[in-house]
């Protein structure tokens, strides 16, 4: 059975920044509280309703329904000698769909990202190869390939990325990432999205990598800096909510994972910030 | 005044290079001029992924979207699509446009194919746009007959918008010195006042 999208599991709290006293805030547009037990061990509630909860990469993970298991693993995060990054959140007042399909796109690196993730005259998106994993009900993009000036905090000059984008739930994206420091290895760059609203999201950025140069602080400050370039984008698309329904937009090669993460949205009716019928 | 023509800025306030976001009721439009100096008034919404184009660039005769940099000419045609330098865009990749008329140093849009002209008032030029906080028709009532600020000869004319009160555009004769513009100006702070207090009250 697939679970909707009330069953699965949503971000709402970095674990390490818990108080007892908590937070107010919003899932599936229903408001929860989220807080630190004496222990230290989290509490979420919905209505005075105790709702289930985990912590795992770092953050405090919560679900309305019934979780068939637990959140989507990453292996190659357990690897030891990464650094793990808690960036904290950002509010967006975008679809939660729109900030994970943003988040899947290489496309804008050159115009978003300008002389970091990407620069002219480097626009040209290669093919590369997506697939709807049905065994496990993820959508994955492999070979992906793009030209940055400056890859990661890490990166010293232009080099040519490769990359691997994999969707494990509707609103959390994972991207494998060239290394710089570590030929052969990935550096694990994601985002979970606590969908607030259908059309506003808090996003959680997380990373593991390696980086021995870096300090946490200027690894934080340059994911920040990305996500706020790409912020300025995400509150300024119309229509706010993901068109499901071809029509309204008009998709290139270089769209086929967003193409595919459509797809799987609407065949699981993964639709809490879509829109259906074009307007 | 059923004019089909609204009046959206004023041709100084767009600079070539430049691209700004303007209003009708209904409508988001993006209004930008050329390195040329070509005037253009399209649906502020890049057909590609919905980013709107006010926030793109100029760059020559082309807008360029910010989100993916496709590239759109005159007649809103793409003509580039940067992530595909090979590709030729297929005419069927289009942003909306609206027809758009400079007179009296006013830009002008309408709908597409709709006879007629703007009125021009010849002898007056552009001086200031300002926004209003305070309903278009009240403001349009309240300033009706109004030909004189401040001993300056002046067409005022107000741009409804939806939601977000109107804009005044202040157009004056030509041949005023400065001191009597700034005269002018300070007329039109006090006028935009009295309006916004006249309705709040
Ligand atoms: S949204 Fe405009 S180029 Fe992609
Ligand atoms: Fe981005």
């Amino acid at each position: 059975m697939i679970a909707t999208m009330q069953d699965h599991w949503y971000p709402v709290a970095l674990a390490s920044k818990l108080t007892r006293s908590g937070r107010d805030t919003l899932l599936l547009a229903q408001p929860i509280h989220v807080r630190a037990e004496a222990s230290g061990a989290p509490v979420v509630t919905c209505d005075g309703r105790v709702l289930p909860v985990l912590v795992k990469f770092g953050h405090v993970w919560t679900s309305l329904g019934t979780p068939a298991g637990d959140v989507f693993d990453i292996p190659e995060a357990h690897q030891p000698g990464r650094r793990l990054v808690e960036v904290g959140s950002v509010k967006v007042r975008c679809s939660p769909l729109r900030a994970v399909e943003n988040f899947l796109d290489i496309a804008h690196f050159p115009f978003v990202h300008t002389d970091v993730l990407g620069s002219e005259p480097h626009t040209e998106v290669e093919r590369y190869e997506v697939e709807i994993r049905d065994d496990v009900n993820e959508v994955w993009a492999t070979k992906v390939k793009f030209f940055q000036p400056q890859a990661a905090r890490s990166a010293q000059g232009g080099i040519t990325t490769e990359y691997m984008y994999r969707v494990p739930n509707p609103t959390c994206s994972v991207l494998y990432k060239t290394c710089p420091p570590r030929p052969g290895e990935w550096d694990v760059i994601t985002i979970f999205v606590q969908p607030l609203t259908e059309t506003t999201c808090e996003v959680w950025p997380w990373m593991a990598l390696y980086d021995d140069d870096s300090t946490m602080t200027q690894m934080i400050h340059f994911q920040q800096l990305i996500f706020l370039q790409d912020r300025s984008i995400l509150e300024n698309q119309l229509p706010a909510l993901l068109p499901l329904d071809p029509g309204q937009e008009i998709p290139t090669r270089a769209d086929m994972l967003s193409i595919a993460y459509r797809r799987w949205l609407k065949r699981h009716g993964y639709t809490f910030g879509a829109q259906l019928v074009a307007a | 005044m059923s004019s089909i023509w609204i009046p959206v800025a004023l041709s100084q306030d767009i600079l070539s290079g430049m691209a700004i976001p303007a209003h009708l009721p209904g409508h988001d439009l993006v209004v930008w001029r050329s390195a040329s100096g070509r005037i253009a008034a399209w649906h502020d919404r890049c057909p590609h992924r919905g980013m709107r184009l006010s926030h793109g660039f100029v760059r020559g005769d082309f807008l360029s979207c910010i989100y993916h940099g496709w590239r759109y000419g005159e007649n809103g045609h793409c003509s580039k699509i940067p992530a595909h330098p090979d590709l030729v865009p297929p005419a069927a990749i289009k942003v909306p446009r609206f027809d758009v008329r400079e007179k009296s140093s006013v830009v002008w849009v309408a709908p597409t194919g709709q006879a007629g002209e703007p009125v021009d008032y010849r002898g007056f030029t552009g001086f200031r746009s300002l926004s209003v906080n305070a309903p278009a028709d009240l403001i349009a009532r309240a300033v009706e007959g109004e030909e004189r600020l401040a001993g300056c000869s002046v067409v005022l004319l107000v741009q409804a918008l939806q939601g977000r009160g109107c804009n005044l555009h202040v157009l004056a004769a030509e041949g005023y010195d400065t001191a009597q513009l700034d005269g002018l100006s300070l007329a039109i702070e006090v006028l935009r006042r009295r309006l916004e207090q006249a309705v709040a009250t």
